[in-house]
């Protein structure tokens, strides 16, 4: 697939700008370390909370197939990875299989090419198994609607909810030649998507606060050669956009909207590893989103649409009312949107 | 702390089994039971897949789920089993579908990492449910299944036909091989089962096979096809092979091989 290529840029900016720790080969010339911590009972969070990063930084999907693997030790790595898998997370074996996928250019040749070595893919599969590193961050790209999104540690993994903004979106009258803002892109999964559906006068701004989400973002926006359609702009929500305040067919923004005292118990995946930065809302969840609110109708052209991603039920609920109450003068058909699982997850409307 | 998946059950009730067939299929993974979703005037019902979803996952369980004449219940349709329903885009098919996901407990959104994109489809007007829990998104998930749903319509839904003045249409005349002989030259070249437009002209020729009471012979010759030819063309889809094979066991035919 042309889309899966390496870009002809050299992926550097991927590189964390923390110093490398030594190499973290948690098994060398051992099996796996039978699994006393299973995916669903979680160990205690770990002493220091920083993520180790891997010895590469590049997506693993995205590095060249240049280590040579018996067919045999291929076989036996996925018995020992499959035998850490508790009868209780079988969704497991899907990311097993889904790991060996995005390691090997040619599976069933032999010896098999692997774009890690075995090695580093056992390190890799006990990591996400034990101590909860999500998968999407183990093999570096989360698939988002039609499209393979690089994501690290450091940038929100886009989440299947938010695929849907794209289409309600893409509805809009005037959608492909306008003008539009992804307020706190992450890695870019929104802006790049709806970058693809643009015509020629169509535009995203990418906004982010996060050094690494810009990176993240332009790596994506590179890959899927949507550079001409997508300007990233680092900053914090509207600051980067007052060149075009008034001008804008759209906002889009999912902003973080977890509630502060909600943080602490998030599920492993999520609290552990991914940035407090992306998920942390403040008071009630609500600060960023009622900030987002305030400014809007400032960037907004008459007639634009704005599009948010809530915590759901209760969040949207209130955004609804108090945009059509307090903001009724500059707002209209503003309504809470459902969810694939009926949760009031969207809050959408329109700029008089 | 682990936030374990609240899974409900669908229970769709079972569908009568008076179509002429019941069609099952090997259930190659075990599968997860998925929330039924009602459908909501709220709910946001993405109205476009693209174009280059083909589904990649073949290995995809589907099931049937029984099936019957179109048209039963959904507004619009009041024409008892003729509805095209291959004709429609896949806004106006999605438009007839309830989807079923996983529901989550709790908030769903930044507080979960994902863990399934299972997507079912349930077809309203006739009951049938596709799904596909291959892939690694949500959204070709829903592709896969719906082109699965597309495959299973043409299989499953049978449509009158008036044999007095048959004339195959056209759609069935793509898939035809070019012996054909009432295949004008303008159709184009033959379409295979891997081919999207080939569900529609399968769906015609089961038509035709079930019109004809499952005899080979006779729908050869209104295809202007020798029997040898038609039986090829059958045999080289494993669904649809099945599928004429179940409708012939219910005239009391022995089936093709
Ligand atoms: C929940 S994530 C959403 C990421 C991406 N749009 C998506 O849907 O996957 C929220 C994003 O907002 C960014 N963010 C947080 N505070 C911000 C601010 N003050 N200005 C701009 N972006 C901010 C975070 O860095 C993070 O990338």
């Amino acid at each position: 697939m042309a889309t899966l290529s390496l870009s002809s840029r050299p992926l550097t900016f991927l590189r964390p700008n923390r110093t490398k720790p030594p190499l973290h080969r948690l098994l060398r010339h051992k099996p796996l370390a039978s699994s006393s911590a299973s995916a669903l009972t979680p160990p205690t969070p770990r002493a220091d909370p920083s993520p180790t990063p891997d010895p590469d930084p590049t997506p693993l999907f995205l590095r060249s197939a240049s280590h040579p693997v018996p067919a045999a030790a291929l076989a036996s790595f996925r018995r020992r990875a499959a035998a850490l898998v508790p009868p209780s997370a079988p969704h497991l074996h899907r990311h097993l299989r889904w790991l060996l996928v995005d390691a090997a250019a040619d599976p069933s040749s032999d010896p098999a090419l692997l774009r890690a070595p075995l090695d580093d893919l056992e390190a890799m599969w006990t990591r996400h198994v034990r101590e909860r590193r999500p998968f999407q961050y183990v093999v570096g790209n989360e698939h988002w609607r039609d499209l393979v999104v690089a994501v690290r540690e450091g940038v929100l993994i886009p989440r299947p909810e938010t695929e849907a903004v794209v289409d309600m979106i893409r509805k809009v009258e005037g959608f492909a030649d306008g003008w539009w803002a992804d307020l706190g892109t992450g890695s870019g999964a929104i802006a790049v998507a709806v970058a693809r559906e643009l015509g020629h006068e169509g535009r995203v701004f990418a906004v982010d606060v996060s050094e690494v989400a810009v990176e993240v973002a332009t790596l994506n926006v590179q890959r899927y050669g949507v550079q001409g359609k997508v300007e990233i702009r680092h900053g914090s929500w509207f600051e980067p956009l007052e060149d075009v305040k008034g001008k804008l067919m759209g906002v889009i923004s999912n902003p973080p909207y977890i509630p502060t005292d909600d943080l602490p118990g998030l599920q492993p995946e999520v609290g552990w590893h991914e940035p407090k930065l992306a998920l942390d809302g403040g008071k009630e969840g609500l600060e960023h989103l009622l900030h987002l609110c305030e400014g809007l109708s400032s960037v907004l052209k008459p007639g634009g649409f704005f599009v948010f991603e809530t915590n759901g039920n209760k969040q949207s609920e209130f955004l609804v009312d108090l945009i059509s109450t307090k903001w009724n003068s500059s707002f209209h058909n503003v309504e809470a949107v459902l969810d694939f699982a009926e949760i009031k997850r969207f809050v959408t409307g329109y700029r008089r | 702390m682990a936030r374990a998946l609240l899974l409900r059950v669908a229970r769709y009730p079972p569908l009568p089994t008076s179509l002429v067939l019941s069609h099952s299929q090997p259930r190659l993974l075990p599968l997860p039971p998925l929330r039924r979703h009602a459908p909501s005037p709220h709910r946001f019902v993405p109205l476009a897949l693209p174009a280059s979803s083909v589904s990649t996952s073949s290995d995809a369980p589907s099931d049937g789920g029984g099936g019957r004449k179109g048209g039963e219940d959904d507004a619009g349709t009041g024409t008892g089993g003729c509805v095209d329903y291959l004709g429609m885009s896949d806004e106006e098919l999605m438009e007839q579908c309830e989807m079923g996901t996983f529901k989550a407990s709790g908030p769903g959104g930044q507080h979960r990492n994902k863990r399934e994109s299972a997507v079912r489809l349930k077809h309203r007007p006739t009951g049938i449910i596709a799904q596909a829990v291959e892939d690694r998104s949500q959204h070709m998930n829903r592709a896969s299944a719906l082109s699965r749903l597309r495959t299973l319509i043409a299989l499953k839904v049978r449509r009158p036909i008036n044999l007095e003045d048959y004339t195959p249409p056209v759609e069935l005349l793509q898939i035809l091989p070019l012996k054909s002989t009432v295949r004008g030259k303008d159709v184009g070249p033959q379409i295979g089962p891997n081919n999207s437009k080939f569900s529609p002209g399968m769906q015609a020729l089961l038509d035709l096979l079930f019109a004809v009471e499952g005899s080979v012979s006779d729908a050869a010759k209104l295809l202007g096809l020798s029997t040898g030819a038609l039986s090829r063309l059958i045999l080289s889809d494993d669904s649809l092979r099945t599928a004429a094979n179940e409708l012939r066991a219910l005239k009391g035919l022995k089936p093709l091989r």
